[in-house]
């Protein structure tokens, strides 16, 4: 006889790929809209991406019921900060923000991968990466989720960025184009459609620079 | 047990195995076709179908494999499992039959072929993970089988197998019906199989068919291709760094050996 | 994968299978579904599978055991015949199913009934349930929708009945099974077996009688609300 005991699993995989990349004077973060579970695809056409603030956006993939109660909470904080210091928040202060929600479940944690983009204060791009617990660094590009293991590899190669480690700080921002980036963004994206599962149907892309905010579509493998 | 091998299997590692998994090491993994295949019986004779994809976890290994085996010039059969048993169990089973030609002088039949298929998967208590749909023509009509790893088998009009035969039977039960044609039957079959390939995460890529009648085959690879890339960079990228070489120095093995022309000649 | 449709567990036939004895012979019947966890692999099976002329055999438990189990009885009886140079008897066949049934008890997942018509003995009805027990009974039912129909047969089965009553009383139980017990479902087959040989029937789906408040079959959503009210009529 085996022994059966009850079980709870407060967890799924919705699946999902985010990356964002920094410029000098702009930002471009981009998500695929597939949701699935297993091997079912539950919708093609969700957004993982959502503005936080005027200059920073936040994309997020994992267990989207995790993902939508951390976006619930961190709008529900900025809308407070406003009220507090009528202004936006910035988007180093998000980041700061953001980890420390993060951690704050330290032992339950929010099963979200978090990437969030943005201009800082002095407009530039600016990129943010997180583990599940709210370790996070600011670098100049990142890719979290599903497809991460096949686009990080692809993005070190093609922007190689100073170690952190240099003194004095090297600045982490890469050297292409606007145009590049989404260019790259968009390479990236078709190739892990090609390899994983659970990335495809389509991408949305924000741009982020000094006349405001930009969002495109591409479509993505749908199978 | 002594004396040499005889064949088959050698589950001489079973133990130490599970000793390590308990213990916690992460096995292999295996090439898992998560697949969508069909097959239905037409008019004049069976056409089988397959997605191409083929999966490692999350990961696509192949975009584009080959999933409807050749078994007999007039029998063929799509695979679901793992890659290997489908491969492996298909060449064996497609050896044998031969053989029995070469023996009996006659044509294969069909029900001959899922005999030794299902008494192999069955010795093998499901172990053999290989689930198939086999179909063909022979002197006695067209048949189609499905077989299930554990070596139970079905004859059906229309079947379905792998993580995708839901999707792909939900096409044929409401639209299958007796006495199809060619063309209908191939369009359904496509049908099929392209809800498999974009409703089930673990089929993709391509549509394969094969149509088999009285009077031959007709192996059509890549008869659909609905999924082609979706963006190609206009200016291309390219991946010249390299590890940079700082220093090369080279260290012979040893002190260069003089060969003497003429020497002794040598001993018997 | 979906826990629904796991191809790595054994197929099994969550069944009805029965066998009634009548004045002449004998009538086994079954349902048609095959499935594998949750999902109706097959929804046309035949579980009633020939083992000579005039013997057959009713098939529940895991499909691959009982067909290689009918597999190799019936090759052993097909040589028996040969050697005897007449049909073998409905005892020798079950005797054989019974033998492979409890020399590989542990490799087994087998429940099957053995029904069939010999000159010696006329119609027999033999049990052989999941440890490899022989038992010859005038009725035998077994499979998943038999627990629905032990208080069935205990009043409706009667000693000498006619082939009609016997296959009236076969379809009208395995249609009971199939309003309760949810791995058995599809069509009800019947083989009927005396002197004169074996014949084969099937009630499709929709010919079946309804029991209590039970809706009738539909093809489709598509048919049921097209008979439904529609909302917007005056």
């Amino acid at each position: 006889m085996t022994i059966q005991q009850a079980s709870f699993s407060p967890y799924d995989n919705n699946g999902g790929t985010c990356v964002a990349v920094a410029g000098a004077d702009y930002c471009v973060i981009a998500a695929d809209t597939r949701m699935s579970t297993g091997y079912n695809v539950l919708t093609r056409d969700y957004s993982k991406i959502r503005q936080l603030a005027d200059k920073s956006v936040l994309a997020s993939s994992g267990f989207q019921a995790d993902v939508r109660a951390l976006q619930k909470v961190l709008e529900a904080r900025h809308l407070t900060y406003q009220h507090q210091h009528n202004k936006q928040m910035s988007c180093p202060a998000m980041a700061q923000l953001l980890s420390n929600t993060l951690y704050y479940k330290r032992f339950f944690p929010y099963y979200a991968f978090n990437v969030l983009a943005g201009l800082d204060q002095e407009g530039k791009g600016c990129v943010f990466t997180y583990d599940a617990v709210g370790s996070y660094e600011r670098t100049g590009y990142s890719a979290q989720g599903s497809g991460s293991t096949l686009i990080m590899p692809f993005l070190d190669n093609q922007l190689k960025s100073p170690s952190p480690l240099l003194l004095p700080a090297q600045d982490a921002v890469t050297p292409l184009s606007e145009s590049e980036a989404v260019d790259l963004v968009k390479t990236c994206f078709a190739s892990a459609t090609e390899r994983d599962i659970y990335t495809g149907d389509k991408l949305e892309i924000l741009v982020l620079n000094a006349q405001g905010i930009r969002r495109e579509y591409m479509e993505l493998r749908k199978d | 047990m002594d004396g040499p091998p005889k064949g088959g299997f050698s589950f001489d590692l079973c133990r130490r195995n599970e000793m390590l998994v308990k213990k916690g090491l992460k096995g292999p993994s295996f090439l898992k076709t998560g697949t969508t295949i069909v097959g239905l019986v037409f008019k004049d004779g069976v056409i089988l179908g397959a997605d191409t994809r083929a999966t490692e976890g999350p990961i696509v290994a192949d975009k584009n494999c080959e999933k409807i085996h050749y078994i007999a010039p007039n029998i063929y059969c799509c695979g679901a499992g793992t890659a290997a048993d489908t491969e492996a169990v298909t060449d064996m089973v497609s050896s044998q039959l031969t053989l029995h030609r070469y023996h009996t002088r006659r044509e294969s039949r069909v029900v001959t072929a899922l005999t030794l298929l299902k008494s192999h998967l069955f010795s093998y208590q499901g172990y053999v993970s290989a689930a198939l749909v086999l179909g063909g023509v022979d002197v006695t009509g067209p048949h189609l089988h499905t077989i299930y790893p554990h070596g139970s088998t079905d004859t059906l009009p229309f079947a379905t197998m792998g993580s995708g035969s839901l999707a792909a039977m939900a096409v044929f039960e409401s639209k299958y019906r007796e006495g199809l044609t060619e063309e209908e039957g191939v369009k359904l079959v496509a049908e099929a199989i392209r809800s498999g390939i974009f409703n089930d995460l673990g089929s993709g890529s391509n549509v394969d068919i094969c149509v088999l009648t009285k009077s031959g085959k007709k192996y059509l690879r890549n008869y659909e291709m609905p999924n082609p890339r979706t963006y190609v960079s206009e200016k291309g990228y390219s991946f010249t760094k390299k590890t940079e070489v700082l220093m090369t120095k080279i260290t012979p093995l040893r002190e260069k050996v003089e060969v003497i022309e003429g020497g002794d000649a040598m001993e018997e | 994968m979906d826990a629904a449709v796991d191809f790595s567990s054994p197929v099994s036939t969550g069944t009805t299978i029965i066998g009634v004895t009548y004045n002449g012979g004998v009538v086994l019947g079954a349902d048609s579904r095959t499935s594998t966890g949750m999902y109706v692999a097959n929804r046309a099976s035949d579980k009633i599978t020939q083992l000579t002329d005039n013997v057959y055999i009713c098939r529940s438990g895991s499909a691959a055991d009982t067909q290689i189990i009918s597999d190799y009885v019936r090759y052993y009886l097909d040589q028996h015949t040969i050697q005897l140079g007449q049909p073998a008897t409905v005892k020798v066949a079950a005797n054989l199913v019974r033998l492979i049934a409890y020399n590989n008890k542990n490799m087994l997942q087998a429940g099957m009934i053995v029904g069939g018509w010999d000159k010696y003995e006329g119609g027999k009805i033999y049990g052989v349930p999941l440890g490899g027990t022989l038992i010859e009974q005038p009725f035998s039912i077994g499979g998943s929708g038999s627990t629905y129909l032990y208080g069935f047969f205990d009043k409706e089965w009667k000693e000498g009945m006619t082939q009609q009553e016997a296959e009236e009383l076969v379809v009208k139980a395995v249609s009971l099974a199939i309003a309760r017990d949810g791995a058995s479902g599809g069509v009800v087959r019947t083989v009927t077996i005396n002197s004169e040989g074996a014949t084969r029937n099937f009630y499709p789906g929709d010919s079946l009688p309804l029991w209590h408040e039970e809706l009738e079959p539909q093809n489709s959503l598509l048919d049921i609300l097209a008979s439904a009210p529609q909302p917007m009529d005056a």
